[in-house]
């Protein structure tokens, strides 16, 4: 009762002595206040930083926890690290075995086989592909269409013939005769004698265009793409923020790939369309074009597209195009009788200020997407994607891009922009896994060339290079007749986009690493835990990280914002620290004579602590409390108005445009008990000092 | 009957440097309860130095100090404190209350150091004491809003307010003019005899002197004379 009464005794000595020293009081109480209000509000805004950075990876690619070999020399970056795709996280043979392993250890709801990979990927040159759809519609009766595109063939032939001269002047002797030939074939396509025979014959006119001046364009665009080689059907199920916005989802069984519409937005789409995006962006949000050096610099490179445009345009389009682009410009579509030119029209349409830029970016999208392929392929087409193989050769697979998606919640970040999906199939085989097709492939390629014998023993080496009888080179120029390379490029092309597979075949065979989604995330320690346990007892050599682990640079950006944080709120605590140590001496000094006096009438040392320490603990509690609780409130605050994400990487932080960051009770008692801490530190050696003060200190006269 | 407070040989001494500072060179003294003593002397004789060591806040070079029977060379640090608390209360020259504190906490103090007693009882202590030093209308005034006579007066309640055997008082009336200070060792007397509490009191006052039955008077730290006084008879 009484030991109650003497603790509120001390608290009111320590409140009045508090009040006694009010500008000291009040200076180490607000530097207290500060830093808990800075503890309270940055933890708990690092824990929803946290919490949605672990929405984003977990639910977008990484899973809770992630597998790989442990025979890997780099460690797994899901999102891709500063090697651009060289890193070896070493290969997992055969996924059944480690699915069934690890779908038996308790929590765990799914496992999920990966590949990651970085490849590029082109898509037929402007020739190539207009030969394509002519071709189609030869076959389907319609020659009249199909001759309304002669003349883009010859303004792209003549493209062509025009690079080929340029090359010829700076060319040597020994190349010289070579590219002589190769404009000879140009010279041809662009001959009134072939086209004449057009009407006649227009499959042998595009068999000869096709198999004897396109490779001489060349591959077209060439694009780098990241992807995720996966058993999509297991990956839709169990990542649900995938969501297909175009085309279709892979059906299962088949070879395909899915796009991601960040990448193709902000990658393949061409080049006018990625700039006009971004003006027309940056005027929504009222950021000047002219004042801002970055999107000036846009504005000039916009400039210059109208030539990418042009070349892109059928003919008819291009007539009725230049008509719209003349009335939204005001200008006469004939200047001194002559017909304005479709360049310069489209100079003048691109030509971007502050003003326009929103109005432009309809228009292009309006009336220009339409006429142009905005994006270099679209949903349906086949592309060809090219890797090295572990064998550091370069093999190429056709794939078909069944459609594109979005991660919902993160649509405009690139950092789960940057990831394409891929079925596991190809992903196999670009990785440099023998299949099915690979050896029929041989058997042509042994046909074909005549090698006598490919052994079993060196047939990977010949198919992936290595060896030197046979080697496949997907240049437009080499050894053997370019016939023969566009049929068996066709061929193999074929093949592995119709070929089907069942889930076994999916499941059983060679992935780099798994990502494992867990029924209750709260649990990931312990799970990690007894998936390694697990994997060990069935002698699998895997590492097991966490997401964190596995998102790499990402999953250590939220510790190096805590570790500053805390660093900050230290040095804060720090100076407080030294202050109240520092007053509290000199208080202890001032009264000596009153603690020798509580000593004598028979106060014992204890007392004399706990009135020191109560002091400050009554100051840190107050100040603190007041800090915690403006801390919590900015944090309420914010979790109902939420805080926008400025840019991509955002997005992707914050796992959605804002963030409602949210405060719990473990912050605010976490912020006690520093202030506990911090109060009881600075305040011990003092409070000590003062336990050793006589009590015969109380006797002595007032001098 | 047993001295309450018995000092046998008593030498105190103080290394100050090369030298020794010898303020007590050989005291006996034994008091009795109840009784009421002053300790005179000139300046240096050694007086603040006897009363500590009868206070407890001190102990011995040689020689013994027995309170109640209790040798204090022999008790550790925290028992002197809990003697102090119990068998002691002090009045000191320069009043020393607790300043953040006002008259009746200041005098509840020690009840609450000692602990054991319910709230009420506190208060009712606490109030029968400040009565008795005639404070009762200045009850919620803090130290600085009382004169030096009331301070010292409350000084006194706090000393009796546990009921200790023993007050020691050095000087108490050091820090008051001489009409004050006539209260206070009239307060004193009263509360001497009404309570039969041991009061040991040092002063170079000689009309202070006159209250005391019995007078110890100290010169270069030995007893010089021990006597009876007037105020005895
Ligand atoms: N802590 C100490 N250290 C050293 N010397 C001391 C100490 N306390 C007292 N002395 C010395 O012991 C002697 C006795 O001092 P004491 O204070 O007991 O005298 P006093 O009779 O109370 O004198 P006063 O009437 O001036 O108060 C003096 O010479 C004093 O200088
Ligand atoms: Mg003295």
């Amino acid at each position: 009762m009484s030991g109650f009464a003497r603790l509120q005794l001390l608290v009111y000595m320590a409140l009045r002595s508090l009040w006694a020293h009010k500008v000291k009081s009040l200076i180490v109480g607000s530097l207290i206040g500060f830093g808990t209000m800075l503890f309270v509000l940055g933890t708990a805004l690092l824990d929803s930083i946290e919490g949605a950075i672990e929405r984003s990876v977990v639910h977008s690619l990484s899973g809770h926890l992630q597998v790989y070999s442990a025979d890997g020399k780099d460690e797994l970056a899901i999102f891709g690290d500063m090697t651009m795709g060289g890193a070896d996280w070493g290969r997992i043979d055969d996924f059944a075995v480690i699915d069934e392993v690890i779908s038996k250890v308790d929590n765990v709801e799914a496992v999920v086989p990966m590949g990651i990979n970085t490849a590029y990927m082109t898509r037929g040159s402007d020739l190539e592909r207009t030969l394509g759809r002519m071709r189609e519609m030869v076959r389907a009766g319609q020659v009249a269409d199909a001759r309304a595109l002669v003349p883009k063939v010859k303004r792209l032939v003549g493209l062509l013939d025009a690079d080929l001269r340029n090359q010829l002047v700076i060319a040597g002797e020994d190349s010289a005769a070579e590219l002589k030939e190769k404009l000879a074939r140009a010279e041809r396509a662009a001959s009134d004698a072939l086209w004449a025979t057009f009407d006649s014959e227009p499959l042998s006119v595009l068999e000869f265009l096709d198999t004897r001046v396109a490779p001489l364009a060349g591959e077209g665009r060439v694009m780098f793409i990241r992807y995720v080689g996966t058993d999509l059907g297991r990956f839709a199920e169990h990542f649900d923020r995938l969501k297909v916005v175009r085309g279709e989802m892979v059906p299962d069984g088949r070879r395909g790939i899915l796009i991601n519409q960040k990448y193709a937005d902000r990658v393949l789409k061409i080049a006018a369309a990625r700039l006009l995006d971004d003006l027309a962006e940056a005027r929504e949000a009222s950021i000047p074009i002219e004042g801002t050096a970055e999107l000036a610099a846009k504005a000039r490179r916009l400039k210059t597209q109208g030539g990418a445009i042009e070349l892109m345009l059928d003919p008819d389009d291009a007539e009725a195009l230049a008509l719209k682009l003349a009335t939204l410009l005001g200008v006469e579509t004939e200047r001194n009788g002559e017909a304005l030119d479709l360049g310069v029209l489209l100079e003048l349409f691109l030509t971007v200020d502050d003003d326009n830029a929103i109005a432009r970016h309809a228009f292009f999208y309006e009336q220009v997407a339409p006429l142009v392929d905005v994006y270099p392929f679209s949903v349906g087409d086949v592309v060809t994607i090219r890797a090295w193989t572990r064998n550091n050769a370069l093999k190429a697979v056709n794939v078909r891009v069944w459609g594109t998606f979005v991660f919902e919640g993160l649509e405009r970040s690139e950092l789960t922009g940057a990831a394409n999906l891929l079925d596991l199939m190809t992903f196999r085989e670009l990785y440099g896994q023998m299949t099915a097709t690979d050896r029929a492939e041989l058997e042509a390629i042994r046909d074909e060339v005549g090698v006598e014998f490919v052994g079993r023993d060196n047939a990977e080496d010949a198919l992936f290079g290595g060896g030197d009888s046979v080697e496949i080179d997907i240049g437009a120029d080499d050894d053997f007749d370019a016939v023969a390379e566009a049929d068996l490029k066709r061929e193999k092309r074929t093949m592995a986009v119709s070929e089907e597979f069942d889930a076994e075949m999916n499941r059983k065979g060679l992935v780099l690493n798994a990502a494992i989604m867990l029924e209750d995330g709260d649990r990931i320690a312990e799970s990690k835990a007894a998936i390694a346990a697990a994997a060990e007892a069935a002698g699998l050599k895997l590492k097991v990280v966490d997401w964190q682990e596995a998102s790499g640079v990402l999953g250590q950006l939220a510790l190096v914002v805590r570790v500053i944080l805390y660093i900050a709120i230290f040095i804060i605590f720090a100076v407080a620290l030294v202050i109240i140590n520092n007053s509290m001496l000199m208080a202890t000094m001032e009264r000596v004579r009153e603690i020798g006096t509580l000593r004598a009438i028979g106060a014992q040392r204890g007392f004399v602590m706990a009135m020191f320490l109560l002091e400050t603990l009554v100051l840190g509690l107050i100040a603190g409390g007041l800090g915690a609780l403006a801390g919590a409130g900015i944090v309420i605050w914010l979790g109902n108005v939420g805080i926008p994400a400025q840019n991509e990487i955002m997005v992707f932080i914050f796992s959605g445009n804002r963030l409602f960051p949210t405060v719990g009770a473990e912050h605010l008692g976490l912020g006690v008990i520093i202030i506990l801490i911090v109060s009881l530190v600075s305040t011990w050696y003092p409070a000590r000092m003062a336990t050793r003060v006589e009590p015969i200190e109380a006797m002595r006269g007032a001098d | 009957m047993k001295p309450i407070v018995e000092l046998m040989d008593v030498v105190k001494e103080f290394p100050l440097g090369k030298v020794t500072v010898r303020a007590l060179r050989g005291v006996s003294l034994q008091i009795g309860r109840g009784e009421f003593v002053a300790i005179a002397g000139p300046s240096g004789s050694g007086k603040t130095t006897l009363l500590n060591q009868v206070g407890c806040v001190d102990t011995p070079t040689r020689g013994t100090v027995r309170i109640d029977g209790q040798s204090t060379s022999e008790l550790a640090e925290s028992a002197l404190t809990k003697l102090r608390l119990h068998k002691l209360g002090f009045i000191f020259q320069t009043f020393n209350l607790v300043p953040v504190l006002d008259l009746a906490q200041n005098v509840e103090l020690p009840l609450l150091l000692k602990g054991g007693l319910t709230r009420g009882e506190r208060d009712r202590r606490v109030r029968e004491i400040v009565d008795q030093v005639g404070l009762t209308e200045q009850l919620g005034q803090r130290p600085n809003e009382l004169s030096g006579g009331q301070r010292q007066r409350v000084a006194i309640a706090r000393a009796l307010v546990t009921g200790p055997n023993i007050v020691l008082a050095d000087e108490p009336t050091a820090n008051l003019d001489s009409a004050t200070g006539e209260q206070i060792l009239d307060l004193m007397e009263r509360l001497n005899r009404d309570q039969e509490t041991t009061f040991i009191f040092s002063t170079h006052d000689s009309r202070v002197m006159a209250h005391a039955r019995r007078l110890v008077t100290l010169v270069d730290g030995k007893i010089s004379s021990d006597e009876a006084t007037e105020a005895a008879a």
